[in-house]
């Protein structure tokens, strides 16, 4: 190969590069927000306009599924419930959770490999089959019907993520940051919020939207620990599975928007702990 | 977000919840009947609102339904007053947790809905409270390729098979929709439909040279029949997206199509075949848990649900017909007009083969109904011999029916002891 065909060659394949890294990009954000778009046109379209085939690319702003969702009662409270226990299951799991990922990547201690494996263990028992059991001794100890309880359910299912992101977080800073600080003046504990803490508050946050989604999404439990106090997934998820299609498009719509604008809401902190990643 | 702020969100949570605690009183009627969301809050404004004190109904899908109700009986509290569920769910529960109603002196029109609400004990253990059936639909469409000589209303299966032929032959496309999808009540057409209308029985008849006959009969319709049908649970949405002309469905399921374009389909009669035009009812009730915190508003719920204005209204909500003597009033939305006057029709045939809803087999009426789901699925979907796939699924159907000791039900002749599979 000459030097003349060399420098044809490499522009030609840089482009295609560009153009697969372009394709890529496109192609995933498609896969993200074309199912989304499709959720925002059917709910804002008629019976008729849902039923019919092919789809409009433009909604047709037609609020009837919307409304009724609007009157139908009890929704405003679930969504109350909803947003309590997703909140009470983010503190609970980062405050049980980050200080466990804090003792796994900093400490050495007999048995370490086991608790890690015992943490994921907690995943592996499906909740159908821990229901039960569970309502029994809730009713029995008052737990049962409250936004507590329910959360700590949820917790039970988010520390196994809160622990491994946040001892991965830890483990990514370097132990020499810490040990300067003790020989400056800090004790184990100010060295820990002075100098850990605002490094891996990204990490802590990606751990609570993680807690937060799982606790959003989490039906089953909802349903059987909850009466008075549903949770959104719980009031609505198990009557929309057999409603009509319209009603199922704006119902989704409805469980989807309010996890969108939290993941909105934090997005800065998620990019943050990228970067922290990369790094 | 701060910790602090967190903080203080955790506790305005916890005060809410005891404050809602405390202000709970309403009667909890616990469900696994009219969930989809339209019937779920037709029920709670037109149906429920007419009771003194108030009703708290919640609709649930059957796995929570049962899982609450069994911690609260195993906790020997509980906060559920009345259960609203069908027959087979009843029927799959100890009968010492429901609690005794005959001292209501409430009951159906019907004796067999009352002896069967009996669940084999000598108790009324739960009141029948609504009822439907299954039905065939068409799209107007279709109407046209009916073959020569065919009544819409006495159809039978031979000219159902030809009809849905001749649709295909015209348009190009299956336009036969089955509901064959995971939460499609496939099973029921077989119980119900075809082995009365092909064998007179359902248990006894089960690997018949009829039942064989049955199957044939069954996948010569399935070659007609849209292939998406596996995906199909609610035919109301192929009927209305046009996917199929020619439906099978639970008179609920096919509700929104007459509701929304009552003008542009048809309901009619299940076919016939040679021992009859086999058809099943659907039957729910209510019941009260032995845990229920106030016996005494429960009862009053349950005899609110009975009186006539109660039905009627159930009957607007959700497509289930009373089981108590009630004029039906003119203006009953098109969906119970047409779902109506087929089931009328239905069990007003010469030629009426009625099945009813499998009886006795406690909480294997789920292994019962997979017996019929794998026949269907070894037959049909992967195209394995009938007489083979029948005589390995006797076997599981003959265990279940041993083991559980259920007598035969109609139209299967009465037998002593467990129903033989002959």
């Amino acid at each position: 190969m000459t030097d003349v065909t060399a420098d044809a060659v490499a522009p030609d394949a840089r482009r295609a590069g560009r153009i697969v890294y372009g394709a890529t990009v496109v192609f995933l954000c498609a896969w993200v927000l074309v199912p989304l778009y499709f959720l925002l046109i059917n709910t804002l379209s008629s019976p008729q306009a849902v039923n019919a085939f092919p789809k409009s690319f433009i909604p047709a702003f037609d609020l009837g599924s919307l409304t009724f969702f609007a009157n139908f009662s009890g929704m405003l409270n679930a969504l109350k419930n909803s947003v309590i226990v997703a909140a009470m299951t983010m503190v609970m799991s980062i405050v049980i959770g980050a200080p466990a990922g804090y003792a796994l990547s900093r400490f050495d201690f007999r048995g370490k490999e086991l608790f890690r494996l015992l943490i994921l263990l907690t995943r592996a028992f499906p909740l159908p089959l821990l229901a039960l059991p569970l309502a029994v001794l809730f009713i029995r100890t008052g737990l049962d019907d409250t936004a507590f309880g329910l959360a700590l359910v949820h917790t039970t299912l988010a520390i196994p993520f809160a622990v491994l992101i946040t001892y991965s977080l830890f483990s990514g800073i370097p132990i020499e940051l810490e040990e300067a600080a003790w020989t400056l003046g800090c004790t184990r504990l100010t060295a820990f919020t002075k100098v850990v803490l605002p490094l891996i508050l990204p990490g802590i946050t990606a751990s609570a939207i993680f807690a937060f989604v799982i606790s959003w999404n989490e039906v089953f439990a909802a349903a059987v620990l909850t009466i008075e106090n549903r949770t959104l997934t719980a009031f609505l998820l198990q009557t929309l599975g057999e409603a009509p299609l319209h009603l199922k498009f704006a119902g989704g719509f409805i469980l989807v928007v309010p996890a969108l604008i939290f993941i909105f809401a934090v997005r800065k902190y998620l990019f943050a702990m990228w970067g922290i990643a990369n790094r | 977000m701060t910790f602090h702020t967190k903080l203080a969100g955790v506790a305005a949570g916890l005060a809410i919840q005891c404050a809602a605690v405390a202000a709970q009183a309403d009667v909890l009627f616990w469900s696994t009947q009219a969930r989809p969301v339209e019937e779920a809050q037709a029920m709670r404004e037109t149906v429920l609102s007419g009771f003194d004190g108030g009703v708290d109904y919640q609709p649930n899908e059957d796995g929570p339904w049962l899982t609450r109700l069994q911690a609260e009986l195993q906790a020997g509290q509980g906060t559920i007053q009345v259960l609203g569920a069908l027959h087979g769910n009843f029927s799959a529960m100890n009968p010492d947790d429901l609690v005794d109603l005959g001292d209501l002196g409430i009951a159906s029109a019907s004796g067999t809905f009352n002896s069967l609400a009996q669940l084999g004990t000598d108790q009324l253990q739960y009141i029948p409270w609504m009822q439907a059936s299954y039905i065939m639909a068409a799209s107007k469409e279709a109407l046209e390729y009916l073959p020569e000589g065919a009544d819409i209303d006495a159809l039978t299966y031979d000219e159902l098979i030809a009809w849905t032929a001749n649709v295909e032959e015209a348009t190009g496309e299956k336009k036969f929709g089955f509901p064959a999808g995971p939460k499609g009540l496939k099973h029921r057409f077989f119980q119900g439909y075809l082995y009365p209308s092909y064998t007179d029985g359902v248990v006894r008849t089960f690997a018949s040279p009829e039942a064989v006959t049955a199957w044939e009969k069954f996948r010569e319709l399935w070659s007609h029949t849209n292939p998406a049908s596996t995906n199909f649970s609610f035919m109301q949405e192929q009927l209305l997206s046009g996917d199929a002309w020619i439906v099978f469905d639970h008179t609920s399921r096919l509700a929104q199509a007459f509701n929304e374009r009552p003008d542009d389909f048809v309901a009619f009669p299940a076919p016939a075949g040679p021992t009859g035009r086999g058809f099943m009812p659907v039957l729910a009730g209510v019941a009260i848990p032995r845990t229920a915190p106030d016996m005494d508003a429960a009862k009053a719920l349950i005899a609110y649900m009975m009186e006539p204005e109660t039905q009627i209204a159930t009957l607007r909500a959700t497509n289930f017909f009373p089981v108590v003597d009630v004029e039906l009033p003119d203006d009953l939305p098109p969906s119970v007009k047409a779902s109506g006057d087929a089931v009328a029709k239905m069990s007003g045939a010469a030629d009426a083969n009625p099945g009813l809803l499998p009886a006795g087999l406690g909480d294997k009426g789920g292994d019962f109904n997979r017996v019929f789901v794998d026949t269907f699925e070894r037959i049909i979907l992967a195209g394995q011999p009938i007489e083979r796939v029948l005589e390995d699924q006797k076997e599981t159907l003959a265990e279940i029916m041993e083991e559980t000791g259920a007598p035969c039900w109609a139209p299967d002749a009465p037998s002593e002891g467990a129903c033989p599979v002959e």
